[in-house]
Order: structure tokens, then sequence, then C-alpha cells
């Protein structure tokens, strides 16, 4: 199922890709947009409860003043008010599903997983408190189900329905504790929000600018053309026989009347727990290679693993024996050995003069050394044909092996953000290779959250390491394609070599010859 | 792909996202009760007899505390649970047995429960025992009712059932 999902998503990511521009794809920002969507309800929110009137009868005609009596103004935040959640609704649903999907919900994100589950139980609780607050039929509906579901608890004394027996047992009080319910569940799931991405480095919780216009743009002419509207006033005396319900926030509705509040808490909270299990199930997922190790000796302190790694794994601390000087720290319970902080790391660098590379801070998985042993293995290994490419990938993105070839070396790596900057010069001076092309996840939905976001900063010299100024740019390419684009970056590569022969100038053929003689 | 392009498929993107959550938001209609059903609740909050006697403190069982601070009986707080029936057309369609609340089971018994029944004329008993000490049904309510279509019939108990 997973990997029928993960093949969906990522068919849907090219599409999006190709219509809003990676930087504005909306799959790669659902968690934004989630946030987004709350912002336009809170301050849709605040302007209907300046209108509306917390008493039975006061309920339905503030809410229908607002709506019909101010309709270019009352209406539109209305219905942004409710589109803004049920669109919430639905690009959560989609982010717990992609997060899955995409296998990245388990390892040190276990944290953000497990608490957004509670996020839901809020995020419905909040939607249903509002729909109450109409009192239409609706929220009639929704006032018996919900009493009689809660009634079923054996914490409850008196029966929260007997609220809503009839017209004459229903009290302005209950509205005045509904309205404040219906403020305090929200703040409770903005808090919850603000935990949800506590241990996220660098977390996006705004959406690009182009596509939240886009999307207020979209509501407004969806409000314009639907605008959100009551159904008949609500009436205990009378029960509710047909009535049209919101299938986004509702659908457990119809199971409580028809399983039982039993049997539906037992589906909810089975659900729920499930969810929050899923991280340490059994699965089929490779196994967490060993964290990354600091080498005390070659660690300056400077700082770079630090600021790059995606997941907070890495503190600073006194250096064990430089006085004066920090050290890195690696948490081993937040580090998923992507090899970032290698690639951060200004040791990382194959110029230094020294017997054996050695670096502050790297993955046992793929040291540095073992890196550049198998980058020049592999360049050495290719013929004497021009131009010769180095192809470096990353696992989760473009398959990059089987695009190996007599002119083609390929590695493959954890997150191609491992490769240090000074790599890409070091191949290019020391001729090994005539172009270097650097592939990995799609751009903006790197598997390691930064990965392609840090080496497109360091290559255009905007983030340490950099990419020396000497290195031929032309020589040199970045392809952020993801899985679904390998046929693509297969022809990106071929087109690549053939602009690298075009342009024979960068190519010194003294150099070359020697190269391959030697 | 050209602007043009490119902006008229963010529309249609749009579309394709707000179009479905538009329609879901109220429909489909979805059909809780049957035209020709009606629902019959019952709604009582009783507190049931204490179960024994009062029994008088006897002389000097109090000697520690001053005369003001004595008391003359002791009663036990345990209540009688509730037992209920409720009979329609002679046909038993809900018995329960429910417990006092409270740790000590001194405080009342709540029962809630809806029914969803045909709509037209029904013949409708209560019964409840608050009682342990009694056998039978010491409250007891039969009436003839007619239910409209969708009406919502309430049976209540204060000092005896009442139907709304």
């Amino acid at each position: 199922m997973k990997t029928l999902l993960k093949k969906g998503f990522n068919q849907l990511d090219a599409v999006f890709s190709r219509v809003f521009t990676p930087a504005w794809n909306p799959m790669y920002q659902l968690g934004a947009l989630g946030f987004f969507y709350f912002w336009i309800v809170a301050v849709t929110g605040v302007y209907l409860f300046i209108f509306f009137e917390t008493s039975i009868s006061g309920a339905y005609s503030s809410i229908e003043q607002i709506t019909v009596g101010q309709w270019y103004l009352g209406g539109v935040m209305r219905s942004f008010h409710r589109y803004a959640s049920a669109a919430m609704g639905v690009t959560v649903t989609l982010h717990l599903l992609r997060e899955f999907a995409m296998d990245r919900y388990s390892g040190p994100r276990w944290f953000s997983w497990v608490s957004g589950v509670p996020l839901l139980w809020l995020l419905f609780a909040s939607a249903i408190g509002g729909y109450w607050l109409v009192w239409d039929v609706q929220a009639q509906y929704i006032a018996v189900l919900t009493s009689e579901w809660f009634d079923w608890l054996p914490i409850m004394v008196d029966p929260m329905a007997s609220n809503f027996l009839n017209e004459a047992t229903l009290s302005d009080r209950f509205f005045s504790l509904l309205v404040f319910l219906h403020i305090g569940i929200p703040l409770a799931l903005l808090l919850g929000m603000f935990i949800h991405i506590k241990r996220v480095t660098a977390a996006r919780s705004n959406p690009a600018k182009g596509l939240a216009a886009g999307t207020l743009l979209a509501m407004l002419v969806v409000s314009l053309w639907r605008p959100a509207l009551s159904q008949a006033p609500a009436n205990l005396d009378m029960a509710v026989t047909e009535v049209g319900l919101d299938w986004i926030f509702l659908n457990p509705y119809p199971l409580i009347n028809s399983w039982g509040p039993g049997q539906t808490w037992a589906l909810l909270v089975g659900l729920s727990t499930a969810l929050c299990l899923l991280p340490w199930l059994p699965s089929r997922r490779p196994k967490q290679s060993p964290v990354a190790v600091v080498y005390p000796p070659d660690c300056n302190g400077c700082g770079w693993c630090l600021a790059d790694c995606p997941y907070e794994a890495i503190s600073m601390k006194e250096h064990d024996y430089k006085p004066g000087h920090k050290q890195s720290v690696v948490d081993p319970d937040l580090c998923v050995s992507c090899g970032i902080c290698a690639g951060a790391c200004p040791s990382s660098s194959p110029f230094r003069h020294v017997d054996e590379l050695t670096t502050g801070i790297s993955i046992p998985g793929l040291h540095i050394k073992e890196l550049l042993s198998l980058t020049e293995t592999k360049l050495r290994e290719l013929g004497t044909e021009a131009p010769r490419v180095l192809l470096y990938g990353c696992d989760h993105g473009s398959v990059v092996e089987g695009m190996a070839s007599n002119t083609v070396a390929t590695i493959s790596m954890p997150c191609s953000a491992l490769v240090p900057p000074a790599f890409v010069d070091y191949v290019l001076r020391q001729n090994l290779a005539e172009g270097v092309l650097i592939s990995g996840c799609c751009e903006g939905d790197c598997y390691h959250r930064l990965g392609n976001t840090w080496m497109d900063q360091r290559f255009a010299m905007e983030r340490m390491p950099v990419l020396r100024t000497r290195v031929p740019r032309e020589q040199v390419r970045l392809r952020w394609l993801g899985a679904q684009g390998t046929s693509e970056l297969g022809r990106e590569l071929i087109a690549f070599q053939q602009e690298l022969r075009e342009n024979s100038a960068v190519v010194d053929p003294i150099r070359l010859q020697e190269a391959s003689n030697g | 792909m050209a602007d043009a392009t490119r902006y008229l498929g963010q529309g249609l993107l749009y579309a394709l996202f707000f179009l479905p959550i538009v329609y879901f938001t109220h429909e489909p209609q979805h059909r809780h009760l049957a035209e020709d059903m009606a629902e019959l609740k019952i709604a009582v909050r009783h507190a049931g007899v204490t179960i024994g006697e009062c029994t008088d403190v006897q002389a000097g069982a109090y000697t520690p505390l001053p005369g003001n601070k004595q008391r003359p009986q002791i009663c036990p707080r345990e209540r009688s649970p509730l037992e209920l029936e409720l009979l329609m057309d002679g046909k038993p369609l809900y018995r329960a047995s429910v417990s006092p609340s409270g740790l000590h089971d001194d405080g009342v018994a709540s029962i809630y429960r809806r029914f969803t029944v045909p709509a037209g004329r029904h013949n409708l008993e209560l019964r409840m025992n608050d009682n342990v000490a009694v056998e039978g049904y010491p409250w007891v309510l039969e009436q003839e009712v007619d239910l409209q279509p969708a009406q919502v019939m309430v049976a209540s108990f204060k000092d005896g059932f009442r139907l709304q």
C-alpha cells in the first residue's frame, strides 16, 4: 500500500511541479498550507465573533444577518472561515498520507508523527464546534449525536444529551460554553502545532507567497460563487430527518448513529493508537545506519554542521582539549546518518596536506575518506573517451546506478549534501573528469528535508562551505528531479555530456591526454 | 511551460482542489430518520430511596463530643438503583437497572436513551422502581400517544412520569 501511495504522490508531485514550479508546488508544503489555512480561519473567526450572539434565538439570526445582510464582507468572511477549515482538513490528511508514503515518520521523526495525531482530534473538535454554533439542523444533528457519543464514556455522570431533549431544555448558557470551547480548542490546536514542529530545524510554516496568493484568490472566487449558508433553523421538538453534512469533518457521525457510540469510540481511538504506534511497527525500511561520529582533532568548532543538520542532532560543547574552542556533539537519538554534516565540515577537503583524509565529523557508513577513495577509483576505471562525467546521486532521489557507462561514474549516498563542494573542485582540478553532475530528491522535497537546498546555496556561494570561484560552473550541474525524474536525469546527463563536448574549450586537451595516460 | 499555460493549469488545479471541498461541505444529503419514523427519548434523573433505616444513637456513644455536636440518629447514605422498563404496544422496548452516582452510591441515578419508533398511535407504558425494599413498580404511566412523523416525544420524571 505504501509503495502504491508513494507512486501516486510521485506522479502528483511531477504534475504540480510542472504547473506550479517546484518552489510553489503545494505537495511539498502541505504542512505549511495547514498553518496558512489555520490563520485564515483565525482571522475570519475574530471578525465573525464580533457579530455573533451567544443565545438560542440570537445564534442563528445573527449568523444569517452576517451572511445575508453583509454578504460582501461578512458573508465572504464566513465562506472563507468554512472553506479554509475544510481545506485545512484536506491538506492535513494529505500531509499525513504523504509523510507515511515517503517513509518520513520513524526514527527521530517519531516525535512529529506522534504529536500530529492529537492535532487531528483537535482539528476535528474545532471544526465540529464551529458547525454547532450556527444552530441550524446540522448543528442539532451534531448536538444530539455528540452528546450521546460522550455520554457513553463512564466519566459522564449527568447525560449531556439531557440538554438537547427538546426546546424547553436548551439554555443560553450552553452557547456561552460552546463559544468558549470554539476559542479554546483552536488555541490548543495552535499550541499543538507549535509543539509538532518544535524539533524540526527551519520548519516551514508559511507557504510560498505565490501559492498563498493563488489560494486566497481561489477561495475568494469560490466564496462568491458558492457562499457558505446555514440550513433550516434547529428545532429540538422535531427530529432531524434529512441533513446536509460536511463529510470532511462530520464523517464519523452516521457511524455513531448506526454502530453506536462504543464501537465508534473503539474505531477512532483504535485508529489513533495504531497511528501513534506506526513508527515502531516492523517494516521493510532499511536498518538505521550508525550515527555520525565527531573526530575532535579535526573539529575546529566552526558550527557549520550545527547550522546544516536538518534534525537538530548536533550541538556544541567545550572542546575536549583545545581551550577556548568549541566541538560538535551528536545526539544519537536524533541523528539519521544522512551525512549532511560531513558535507558541511570544512575539514572534508581533499586538498588538505595530510597523509590520510580525515574530517571533523562523518558517518561511519560512508566516511569522507571512503567517499574520496570511491570517487577516485570509479573515475580511474572510466575509459579515455571524453567527456567523462562523475554522477553523484542520493538513495532517495533519481536512481543513478543504471546510468554508469564507459564515460560516466556513478556514486549513490544517503544524501547528496554529503558531497563537500571541495570534492567537485578536486575532481575537476585533478582531471579525473570533465564534468560533475549532482542529483537527488525533487527540489523543495528533499528526503532529508534540506539537503538539496543547502547544496544549491553552497554552490551559489551563499552558504559555507562554498564551491570556490575557480571551479568552472559550466562543468558542474545540480539537478533535483527525484525518483520520478530518473529518466529525465538520464536525458539531462546525455545533454550535459553533449554540452561538455561542444564546449570543449573548457576541457584542456593536453590535460585530458595526460589523464588518460596516467 | 509558457506563463499563460502555467496560470491556466494552476487555475484548473485550484478548481480541482476546491470543487470537491465546496461539494462535500454540504452534499450529499444524509438521511438520518426515515420519513415515517418518530423519536422517543427517556430522560430520567432521580435519586432512589435510601437503603436501610436510620438507627438511634445509644446514649454515651458520642461522649468525647459536646452535646450540640452529637447526632441522635445514624442514617445510611446508599440509595436504591433505578429499575426502569419501557413497553410499547405491550412489547418491552427497554429495560435497565441504573446505579446511583457517587463513591458511596448516594447520588442521583441518570438514564437517557433515544429510540427511533414508527409514527402513529401507540400504547406506551413506563414503569420504575426506586426502592429495593419494595416489590414491583411503584411508579407507572400508561398512555396512548399519537406520534407524528419526525416528532420528538420526551418521557421525563419528576414526582411521576410525564410525556412531553
